[in-house]
C-alpha cells in the first residue's frame, strides 16, 4: 500500500520531486532568512552595547526598535 | 499621513505577527499536504499527475501577486516619495522570485508527463520566463546600485516596465494557442474545477501565502534593524 503511494500510479518522481522541491527551498529560504535577521540582531545589539552609557539611555530611550532587541535580548538570556 | 506605518510603529506588531504565524503554520501545512497527497482524487485525464498543481498554481499566483504590489508601490513611491514603500519591496522581492522559479520547476514536472516535454517555448511560459528575469533583475538594482535614490529610481523603472508582462502572461492563454491550459478558476463566472481539487488548492494557497507572509515580515524586520543600525549613533 506505501509503495503504491509512493508510486503514484506512475507519476510518482514527478510528484515527488514537485513537493520535494518546494518543500526543501522554501526551508533553506526560511533558515537563510532567520540566520541573517539574528545577525543583524546581535550586531545592533553589539553596537548598542558600544555606546556610553549616556547615549546607550539616550538610544533607548528615543527608539522603540532599540528597547524592542534589547527586551528580546534579555529574555532570551 | 502613513505615520502610523513608520518602522517604528509597526515593529513590535511585526514580532507578534510572525510569533502567530509561526504557531499555526505547520498545522495547516500538514493539513495542505494530507489534502493535496491523501484526500484529493486523482484526474480521470492526467491521474496522480495533477497532484503538482497544488504546489504549481500557488507558486505562480503567488510569483504574480508578488511583482504586482512592487508595481504598485513603485508608482507610489515615485509619486510621495514614501521611504517604507522601498523597504516593502526589497523585502517582497525575493520571494516573488523564489515562488516564480518554483512555478517554472514544477511546471516543467508536470509538463514532461502531461504534455511529454520539460519545456516549449510557449506563450505562458515565455511570459513566466521573462518575469522571473525582472525579478532578477529588480534585485540587482539593491545589489549594485550605490545610492538609495539611484536604486529607488532604477528598481522603480524596471518594475514598471516588467509589469507590462503581468497582462501578457494573464491573458496568453486567451490570445495565443498555446500549451498550457486556459484558466480553470476564473474569479468572475463559474470555474471549472471541482470542489474535491478546488479544496486542496485552496488550503495550499493559504499555506504558501502565511509562508510568504513570514519571509516578508522576516526580511521587512531585518531592514528596519540594517536602518536603524546605521543611524543609532546619530539619535
Amino acid at each position: 500500500m506505501i509503495s503504491e503511494f509512493l508510486n503514484m500510479n506512475g507519476y510518482g518522481l514527478y510528484v515527488w520531486s514537485s513537493f520535494s522541491i518546494v518543500l526543501i527551498s522554501c526551508a533553506v529560504v526560511y533558515l537563510r532568512t532567520r540566520k541573517t535577521l539574528r545577525k543583524y540582531e546581535q550586531e545592533f545589539l553589539k553596537e548598542l552595547q558600544s555606546l556610553s552609557q549616556e547615549e546607550q539611555s539616550k538610544a533607548v530611550a528615543t527608539s522603540k526598535i532599540a528597547q524592542q532587541i534589547l527586551a528580546t535580548n534579555t529574555k532570551t538570556n | 499621513m502613513l505615520k502610523f506605518l513608520s518602522p517604528s510603529n509597526v515593529y513590535s506588531f511585526i514580532q507578534s505577527l510572525i510569533k502567530f504565524i509561526n504557531s499555526i503554520f505547520f498545522l495547516i501545512l500538514l493539513i495542505g499536504l494530507t489534502f493535496a497527497l491523501i484526500l484529493s482524487p486523482p484526474d480521470f485525464i492526467q491521474g496522480d499527475s495533477v497532484r503538482i498543481m497544488y504546489v504549481h498554481v500557488p507558486s505562480a499566483w503567488i510569483g504574480l501577486l508578488c511583482f504586482s504590489v512592487i508595481t504598485i508601490l513603485s508608482i507610489l513611491n515615485f509619486i510621495f516619495k514614501i521611504k517604507n514603500f522601498y523597504l516593502i519591496n526589497k523585502s517582497i522581492a525575493p520571494i516573488g522570485l523564489l515562488f516564480t522559479s518554483l512555478a517554472i520547476i514544477t511546471g516543467s514536472l508536470w509538463g514532461q508527463p502531461t504534455w511529454g516535454t520539460w519545456w516549449a517555448w510557449d506563450a505562458r511560459l515565455t511570459s513566466m520566463l521573462v518575469l522571473m528575469f525582472f525579478y532578477v533583475l529588480y534585485i540587482l538594482c539593491f545589489k549594485f546600485i550605490k545610492t538609495d535614490e539611484a536604486t529607488v529610481k532604477w528598481s522603480s523603472i524596471v518594475a514598471i516596465i516588467g509589469s507590462i508582462n503581468l497582462p501578457i502572461i494573464k491573458y496568453s492563454v486567451d490570445w495565443w494557442n498555446t500549451l498550457h491550459q486556459p484558466a480553470s478558476i476564473k474569479l468572475t463566472g463559474s470555474s471549472s474545477i471541482h470542489s474535491s481539487m478546488l479544496m486542496p488548492l485552496l488550503v495550499m494557497l493559504l499555506v504558501f501565502l502565511l509562508y510568504a507572509a513570514l519571509i516578508f515580515l522576516m526580511k521587512y524586520k531585518t531592514e528596519i534593524i540594517r536602518i536603524k543600525k546605521k543611524n543609532i549613533k546619530k539619535t
